[in-house]
């Protein structure tokens, strides 16, 4: 009796309960909401950062994705994934997708038009600004955001069969850097290492890097790090990841050249220097240990701001460690002597016999999912495979892959992104093609950047969304499928090539980049060039014949499928070595100390440290610092702001952090409007008051549109890398007087 | 394919099949989180709780966005909420991040206060499990709950929390954050239940945790942390208006005021008028009260909670009260019901009333205490009583307005006590509501007092035509009292959460 009362009166099941009950889902995914049972699953690498985790797409019997998971049988993440790709779906279904070509009318509004008056237009826009001001009048911004057939497509396209001259990539925002230091030290762009490195290390440095944030995957991997290792975190603030380290090195910023070349004079002096192994594998080390000399401990100590007791311990444990890896991010990328910094953190490595073993190496962490498959296929400052334009050798293999005529491909490198802009605001460059990128956000100076933009005679835009900044500067917008709405591959931060999946349909008449490209080819006239790229599949059979011979031949790959089944592939994977088996799921560069550079050597590169561009003075006292908000976040949030869950783990607003002894002097509260001025503009944010920043410095996150109207227009010499992280401001309260002041807190 | 723009929509369009691409099988097994999960059911006197490691944390924040995928949520739910604050160990600054979800409580707020019976702490397991078809939308465990777990999803109309995966946990497998946890900071654990649970070093900055006694435990091997007021902090957002609620506590306020004059007051007041103006506005408050159920149709079961929920004990008596009034100001000739069904059917309404701000009362926000609350609802009541006889009443009016302006100024200054938190001794979310009441809300502050000022004079200056104006302002500054009475009340939440 009682029982049927309370059965009568409590409903314990009913269609609400229903729809949240579990059960068992197949395919290893435990249990899930029956109502989301998938019908299958598909792999697909994260359309995000450079690691590269696998997701596993869960879909229904139609190909569609439902949801997902994250792939515990990749080795990357082994079931992990960050926010930000546990919502990579929710991006796909935004409101402001660009769903049909957009083109300016005269009102100044965009009109929807199809595809055939857009590629028309296309076309003859850009014919016509190269006919009236000569071909290098028209130029294209790409991305490392798009698979690499994509990119290896854009690149041939635009510059064998359009005749563009000049094109660059965001990737030179990000990644350059890391490029060019390879480059010259190692002869190849080749970041030596794989992740199980983490986890061998007895030794880890993270210098310039907020892994537990930009990257925390590979947290991950540092958290299952079997040797107890040490992790020493280079970086002026005290980030998460700092503050998990075991050692944190909060030197003055941009005084990390010092500090480098300082820590390599020590080394030298308490006999750290592995003599065999640079003696048979490097070339300049003599050269480079007078250099060093100057840096002494006193001249470290005063221009670094460290004591000396934190710099011994440094030295002993780099000195110490048997497996000691160098990691580095954006902290040394993006700064006016970014280059040499990180050659700095390879010549540690080398100069210690650092490189080649498990555990080790001069290892730069990239940004972008797919920085690296910009690196070497998109064609623009490279020739196709890691080659150079110079190289009449190098074009002629290039030539023959592609079966064009040699004259088509260009005996010169064009132009970096900062020279690209500059050449608009010169009036060179009337045309202007961007790609799944949005400068009008991310490029330092932003006034500077958008006034630049509003220059051209004719901007296109091709992107997800016509609601990035730069997307609503634009004349013509070419709607674009994005990630999981299309098939690929990315190369991640270890040299990993994985697959891409299509799982979800564009909307509207969204195209993939690489339908439009060869739309572009055909209204242009030089379809018959790209018939042999006929889709992504075939365009990578065309990538792995592009990259044989090269330090990064893949020809050993057979094709997506066996992408899949191993798990990915980290180049170089030769056609040869695949005759005699299959590759090990970790594979690192180097292990025979022959570097892909003349003689087989690697060489140390050094130069005097500069000091930074803009020093903090006078009525610009404090120094901007930038970088990555939250792990939720992603560059221009153009995707990342689409998502209402990744929306709760971040401030809605811009905000400053300060230091609280800054804020009492400038009377400035925790959490009160404020107003933070460069010589080039200004932008208002929240006050954070935090004592993770030393005095004189503030930190603003890069993905808030505010933070680059600050930013100092200054890149590094070698790379054109921008240097984001180093500018002059002050910072004033917006709220004259802060009414919440009379509040009496304690 | 007529044109190569045609044939690369066509190409667009089409996806593959799973049955087309995966023939493969893949294992059906889901292993690896064995270590991070009891190896069984809690023993008697204990119960599963959360274990979050604050020192392997490193705020990647993946715990919320996987519960949100593997759990199916609506676009906008979660059920994991991530503060984030900044403090200091010794002499290190640090930033913190606090994963947190619903603590099981051992006295969990929400079930003491649900009308409906729709929570219940499984005997077993000690989690707190919500019926979703039980449960009529009210919101109550939302304002009951010291740590802001239970979220209302608009879709269905009710509310929905975190159930610590049970369905998992049953089956062996671990919870959604705990498998996406990059550093295993999250694990499953078990604690002492009931009367022994210990709950003492909770998390500090949390709101106390002895009110509701929360099972979760917060690991670090720092020690001296301390960390900045995180609700001094960030920019400080109103919390919801409820205006259903609004409506109905003050309609609910003017009607038991004006019975309890009709049936406690002097003879020389207009009973028939009061008992009829009661009626009404109990009438008006008690339906707008339903506009905040989600589900109002399974709202009959609203009894059930009578032994524990203050809400149960208010709907009772109001319908009661508000029954009783409109059967007396039907009757033709009040006069003519005997005053003791008159006293009892006002002294009901009062008990209604008491309960109505005991439902406040009773949660933790420091805003709705009894010193706060109290004044606003029975000063409210005899205000909106006084204003009602002074415009209906020539021959009272006088008097009325002496005693609506009096009550109307006592009132005022207890509502501006909230202006004034005294150091030290209130806690961060009153100083918050001061800080609301200052800044975004100092508008609808200042109109209330207009509202009250204006009405006020015109009910003991104005000629007798007038003063139904008075009224009509007093009551609108009454209900722009009640606006921010419930706006103003900043939720207690865990360290570092910003409001929604």
């Amino acid at each position: 009796m009682k029982r049927a009362l309370e059965r009568a009166l409590r409903a314990r099941s009913g269609p609400m309960t229903d729809e949240m009950v579990l059960a068992p889902a197949r395919f290893g995914l435990g249990r899930l909401p029956a109502r989301l049972a998938p019908a299958g699953v598909v792999d697909s690498v994260c359309g995000y950062c450079s690691t590269g985790c696998s997701l596993k797409i869960h879909v229904d019997g139609g190909g569609q994705a439902l949801n997902l998971s994250a792939n515990p049988d990749y080795p990357v993440n082994a079931g992990m994934a960050c926010p930000k790709g546990w919502e990579a779906l929710a991006p796909l279904a935004a409101a402001d997708r660009a769903t049909t070509p957009l083109l300016r009318g005269a009102d100044g509004r965009h009109e929807p038009v199809d595809w055939e008056r857009a590629l028309l237009v296309f076309c003859a826009k850009l014919k016509q600004i190269q006919a009236r001001h000569g071909p290098q009048s028209v130029a294209f911004l790409s991305t490392g955001q798009i698979v690499t057939e994509e990119m290896a497509l854009l690149g041939a396209l635009a510059k064998f069969g359009l005749g563009i001259v000049h094109g660059d990539g965001n990737t030179r925002q990000c990644m350059a850097t890391a490029v060019t230091a390879y480059k010259e030290s190692f002869g190849f762009d080749a970041p030596p290492y794989t992740y199980a490195d983490f986890e061998e290390s007895d030794t880890i440095v993270l210098w310039g890097s907020n892994l537990c944030i930009a990257h925390p995957i590979l947290w991950q991997r540092i958290a299952r790090n079997r040797r107890g290792a040490e992790v020493i975190v280079v970086d002026p603030r005290v980030t998460e990841t700092a503050q998990v380290a075991s050692v944190h090195v909060p030197l003055r910023p941009k005084s990390d050249l010092v500090l480098a070349y300082g820590l390599a004079r020590a080394l030298i002096e308490r006999d750290g220097v592995a003599r065999d192994f640079v003696a048979a594998h490097t070339a300049g080390f003599d050269d480079f240990a007078r250099f060093v000399g100057a840096f002494t401990p006193e001249r470290v100590r005063a221009e670094t701001g460290l004591d000396e007791e934190l710099l011994q311990r440094l030295v002993r444990a780099l000195g110490r460690g048997r497996r000691v890896s160098y990691w580095w991010t954006m902290g040394v990328n993006q700064s006016h002597e970014g280059t040499r910094l990180a050659q700095a953190l390879i010549n540690l490595s080398l100069m210690t016999g650092n490189i080649g073993r498990p555990g080790t190496g001069a290892n730069s962490i990239t940004g972008q999912c797919n920085a690296m498959g910009s690196r070497l296929f998109s064609n623009t400052t490279g020739l196709l495979g890691g080659r150079q334009f110079e190289s009449p050798e190098h074009r002629g293999q290039v030539a023959r892959v592609l079966g064009l005529d040699e004259a088509r491909i260009p005996a010169t490198s064009g132009w970096a992104y900062d020279q690209i802009l500059e050449g608009v605001e010169q009036g060179r460059i009337k045309g202007l093609w961007v790609i799944a990128t949005n400068p009008a956000h991310s490029w330092i100076q932003q006034e500077r950047a958008r006034r630049i933009l509003a220059q051209l005679d004719f901007l296109v835009v091709q992107d997800m969304y016509v609601s990035t900044e730069t997307a609503q500067a634009a004349d013509l917008v070419l709607p674009a499928a994005g990630w999981g709405e299309k098939e690929g591959t990315f190369i991640n931060s270890e040299r990993r090539i994985g697959c891409v999946r299509k799982v979800a349909r564009a909307p509207g008449a969204a195209l993939s980049d690489f339908a439009i490209f060869k739309l572009i080819a055909h209204y242009w006239g030089v379809g018959d060039l790209f018939s042999r790229w006929s889709s992504p599949e075939a365009a990578f059979q065309i990538l792995k014949e592009l990259s044989r011979g090269q330090p990064c031949d893949f020809s050993g790959v057979r094709d997506y499928a066996h992408l899949e089944a191993r798990g990915g592939i980290q180049w170089p994977w030769r056609a040869d070595e695949s005759a005699r088996g299959e590759p090990a799921a970790e594979r690192r560069l180097f292990a025979d100390g022959v570097f892909p550079a003349a003689g087989g050597r690697a060489r140390f590169r050094f130069d005097p440290p500069r000091p930074m561009p803009e020093t903090p003075a006078g009525p610009y006292p404090l120094l901007l610092l930038t970088g990555r908000g939250s792990s939720a976040q992603w560059h221009t949030q153009t995707r990342t702001a689409k998502s209402p869950v990744l929306a709760k783990l971040y401030p809605k607003h811009a905000y400053v952090e300060l230091h609280p002894a800054d804020a009492a002097r400038l009377g400035i509260r925790d959490g009160a409007r404020v107003e933070v001025r460069s010589r080039r503009g200004a932008a208002t944010a929240r006050a954070k008051l935090t004592a993770a920043l030393s005095p004189g410095q503030v930190f603003m996150p890069m993905h808030y549109p505010e933070t680059n109207r600050l930013t100092l227009w200054c890149v590094d010499p070698f790379s054109r890398q921008p240097a984001y992280k180093a500018c002059a401001v002050t910072v004033v309260p917006r709220e004259p007087a802060d009414r919440r002041a009379k509040v009496n807190d304690p | 394919m007529n044109s190569p723009v045609d044939h690369f929509l066509t190409e667009q369009g089409r996806l593959q099949t799973p049955v087309a691409r995966f023939a493969a099988a893949a294992p059906d097994v889901q292993e690896g989180f064995a270590q991070m999960i009891p190896l069984s059911v809690p023993l008697p006197g204990r119960q599963y709780a959360f274990e979050v490691d604050l020192d392997a944390c490193t705020g990647c924040k993946a715990c919320v966005a996987a519960c949100h995928a593997l759990n199916g949520l609506d676009e906008h739910e979660t059920w994991r909420d991530i503060g984030v604050i900044s403090g200091a160990c010794g002499d290190e600054a640090f930033v913190q991040t606090v994963t947190t979800a619903c603590h099981h409580c051992a006295d969990p707020g929400c079930l003491n206060g649900c009308p409906v019976l729709a929570y219940e702490k499984d005997a077993v397991t000690g989690i707190v499990l919500h019926l979703d078809d039980q449960c009529i939308g009210c919101s109550y465990c939302i304002l009951k709950c010291p740590y802001d777990v239970p979220k209302f999803n608009p879709r269905r109309g009710i509310v929905r929390k975190c159930d610590l995966c049970s369905g998992r946990l049953a089956h062996g497998e671990a919870p959604a954050c705990v498998q996406a946890c990059p550093t295993h900071a999250i694990r499953i654990t078990t604690v002492a239940a009931g009367a022994d649970s210990d709950c003492a070093d909770f998390i500090a900055g949390a709101p106390d945790p002895a009110h509701t006694r929360p099972s979760t435990r917060y690991v670090t091997a720092r020690v001296g942390l301390t960390w900045q007021d995180s609700a001094a902090g960030d920019a400080p957002a109103p919390e919801s208006a409820h205006w259903p609620l609004a409506v109905m506590t003050t309609l609910v306020g003017m009607g038991t005021g004006c019975t309890a004059a009709a049936g406690f007051g002097p003879p020389a007041l207009p009973r028939a008028e009061l008992w009829l103006a009661g009626a009404a506005a109990g009438g008006i408050g008690l339906l707008a009260s339903v506009a905040h159920l989600g589900r109002p149709l399974r709202a009959w079961r609203i009894f059930l909670g009578l032994r524990r929920s203050w809400m149960s004990r208010e709907a009772l008596l109001l319908a009661l009260w508000a029954a009783a009034a409109l059967a007396i100001s039907g009757t033709l000739r009040v006069h003519d019901v005997a005053r003791s069904w008159q006293w009892a059917a006002a002294a009901i309404g009062i008990a209604g009333l008491y309960s109505s701000a005991m439902i406040y009362i009773d949660t933790p926000r420091p805003a709705w205490a009894w010193r706060h609350t109290a004044p606003r609802f029975f000063g409210g009541a005899w205000v909106l009583a006084a204003a009602v006889v002074a415009a209906a009443a020539p021959a009272a009016a006088r008097t009325a307005a002496i005693h609506c302006g009096a009550a109307l100024a006592a009132k005022l200054a207890a509502e501006l006590a909230l202006l004034r938190p005294r150091a030290g001794v209130d806690n961060p979310w009153l100083r918050r509501s001061a800080r609301l009441l200052l800044g975004p809300l100092r508008r609808l502050l200042a109109a209330r007092i207009a509202g009250a000022l204006a009405g006020a004079v015109l009910l003991a200056a104005a000629p007798q035509g007038l003063r139904i104006a008075g009224l009509a302002l007093v009551a609108l500054g009454e209900g722009l009292e009640r606006i921010l009475f419930f706006r103003c009340a900043a939720a207690p939440r865990m360290p570092g959460v910003a409001p929604a």
